[in-house]
């Protein structure tokens, strides 16, 4: 077990800048998470945690020793690739065994070893194979051995479950949890996906445009986003954003005003353009002063997500039970749950200005 | 129905018919390396002899210099393959996995060598062959051969490298393996059926090669087949017919056999460089 710790990291390829002074420290045993949009930096992290990319600036630590300059076999990390990268030539037991006999581990060990990781992911039929005449999930399944394999104090995960399909997935994401806690090791995962990051791990870094934007809890991630970016990329469908100015206790938007709670907020708030944000099971149809018009019904069968259309043009979505009835076109007026308003400084990254205690979970009963 | 019927008999006449215009010679070369010389230059000709004899052959491995001109053959052609091969290899990594300035610009060049006539590059290395002290060796073919065969198989295994999945070398190295390590563990088996088309690309090209055996070496004991065969073969006043094409046959074994072998690698190669290439 291990902690990670990055400091300060910075990676440029040419001119292009991939990351911008990250500092990141990942506890021993935790599961975390890096998830953003592609082309945020969170593969070239993790690559540079490996020791397949070197950072430009700042230092890189596994278990207290800086690893700057150590090569990826000597770092004590496992990795597990997105395309899995078995070796398509050894069968599932020399692949398994690989990095065994690359350290100089002794047949007899060497077989005991495979043995038991096989027996772990139910691989004992399959030893004999070769990599392509496995489906998709056995050869995650062989991928994850080679990495447990040599006990490693580190795993890095790049996107293991992404080539599966839905159901598997979601089957293989519960086999990961239950792997973490069994073996109780430090775990990176790089994620697109959401949906994984915040069932799998204890934390989550969010990144974009090679920042760190927040790097907390799933809960945290979920109700206190740090900026509009975070906002908008945790949720389905994501937080609604509406551009309006600040003057005292009112928002004005679409030509209304939507009084707030000035306690909940930073008090040096002056008068001018701010964004408010509002999850979708917070709007509130039927109940408030807002007029709107109902654009799009979209049943999912336990829920309705009600696109919803301002007067002037600003759309939000809703997010209601699916027993009520409503119909395209009809007018309506809504309002916002005033514990679940979050507010932004302008921008695409616009830091959220809630005191920090605010808009928390509320339970779905009280909408 | 009648008309794809029709079609298929067609397709198959002419297919066969190129086939037979095809193989004519060689099989008549079989055919006249088998004959009595009193058969030979009967009129009408004899489709089929009516004596098989072996004696050119015997009379070819004993009286002549055929075997020296094999073996020759035999080391030009495998040395060349080696060097090629293994410089081929390193060089289409080097190009696929390092990026460093002018690495296309590198690439394209190589294929420029093509663009020239063979005959233009064969005085410049002539002079240098002679220059370094070379002239009228094996070396110097070898060292020949290989310059002209490098860039098509860097070419080629440029292409089969390109199919080999960079996460496997990131793969090994984070299991523990050094560069080179990964690079024989994991990326040689990998670019197995490329090495083997190049190597048979290679193979082919020195062991039927002819204009350079011709002006860089000129004593019996270093020519190779093609050249040695010829000049002691064929003079201004008689043509050997028997036996040259004894030899013939003789040359042509080995590639048959070898071709015969890995035709599946060969097809494959051709397969790459036509997409990739």
């Amino acid at each position: 077990m291990a902690d990670v710790t990055l400091t300060n990291v910075r990676k440029q390829f040419g001119t292009f800048v991939a990351l911008e002074n990250l500092d990141i420290e990942i506890k021993s045993g935790e599961f975390v998470a890096l998830l953003g949009p592609s082309g945020c930096g969170k593969s070239t992290t993790l690559r540079m945690l490996a020791g397949l990319e070197f950072p430009t600036s700042g230092d890189i630590s596994i278990d207290g020793r800086v690893v700057n300059d150590v090569a990826p076999g000597k770092r004590d990390i496992a990795m597990v690739f997105q395309s899995y990268a078995l070796y398509p030539h050894m069968s599932v037991a020399e692949n398994i065994a690989y990095p065994l006999k690359k350290r100089g581990v002794s047949a007899a060990d060497r077989k005991v070893a495979v043995q038991k990781a096989a027996e772990l992911l139910q691989l004992e039929p399959l030893l004999d194979r070769k990599p392509k005449q496995l489906s998709g999930g056995q050869q995650q399944r062989v991928a994850l051995g080679r990495a447990l394999v040599r006990e490693p104090k580190v795993f890095l995960l790049d996107e293991p479950l992404s080539n599966l399909d839905a159901k598997l997935r979601s089957y293989m994401r519960a086999e990961l949890i239950e792997l973490h806690r069994r073996l109780g090791k430090t775990m990176i995962y790089v994620t697109h996906d959401q949906l994984e990051a915040m069932t799998m791990a204890n934390r989550i870094a969010v990144m974009h445009g090679g920042k760190l934007q927040q790097f907390d809890t799933p809960d945290a991630v979920y109700n206190r986003p740090a900026n509009r970016f975070v906002a908008s990329f945790i949720g389905t469908p994501s937080m609604n954003q509406l551009e309006g100015q600040l003057d005292g206790a009112l928002f004005h938007v679409a030509g209304h005003s939507i009084p707030l709670d000035r306690t909940r907020f930073a008090d040096d708030l002056g008068t001018g353009d701010y964004a408010l944000g509002v999850r979708p099971e917070f709007v509130a149809i039927g109940d408030g002063e807002l007029p709107a018009k109902i654009r799009l019904v979209e049943n999912t069968g336990h829920e309705q997500i009600v696109t919803l259309e301002l007067t002037d043009g600003t759309r939000l979505l809703a997010r209601t039970d699916a027993a009520r009835r409503l119909d395209v076109g009809q007018n309506v007026q809504i309002g916002f749950h005033p514990d679940a308003i979050h507010l932004f400084a302008p921008g695409e990254e616009g830091p959220r200005l809630n005191k920090n205690d605010a808009a928390s979970v509320i339970p779905m009963r009280s909408r | 129905m009648q008309r794809s019927m029709l079609q298929g008999v067609i397709v198959n006449l002419v297919t066969w018919t190129l086939v037979l215009l095809i193989a004519f010679p060689l099989l008549w070369m079989i055919i006249t390396s088998v004959k009595p010389q009193t058969e030979l230059f009967r009129i009408p000709p004899t489709w089929f002899p009516e004596t098989i004899t072996f004696e050119h052959y015997w009379r070819l491995l004993t009286e002549t210099p055929f075997l020296t001109y094999f073996r020759n053959s035999v080391v030009l052609a495998t040395t060349t393959t080696i060097f090629v091969v293994a410089l081929g290899t390193l060089g289409a990594y080097s190009l696929v996995r390092f990026k460093y300035r002018g690495r296309e610009t590198l690439a394209m060049l190589v294929l420029f060598t093509y663009l020239l006539p063979s005959v233009v590059l064969i005085i410049p290395l002539y002079l240098m062959m002679v220059a370094i002290g070379l002239s009228n060796t094996l070396v110097s073919l070898i060292l020949a051969h290989t310059t002209f065969a490098l860039p098509y198989a860097l070419w080629l295994l440029r292409s089969f490298m390109e199919g080999v999945p960079e996460d496997l070398e990131s793969a090994a190295l984070v299991d523990g393996a050094s560069r080179m390590g990964a690079f024989r563990d994991i990326i040689l088996p990998q670019l197995l059926p490329g090495i083997i088309s190049t190597a048979l690309f290679t193979f082919i090209l020195s062991w039927n090669e002819y204009l350079y055996a011709l002006v860089l070496v000129n004593s019996d004991s270093v020519a190779p087949l093609t050249t040695g065969v010829m000049s002691m073969l064929i003079s201004a006043f008689n043509i050997e017919w028997s036996l040259l094409m004894a030899a013939s046959v003789m040359m042509s074994l080995p590639l048959i056999v070898v071709f015969a072998f890995l035709q599946s690698y060969l097809t494959s190669g051709f397969g790459a460089g036509g997409v990739k290439g």
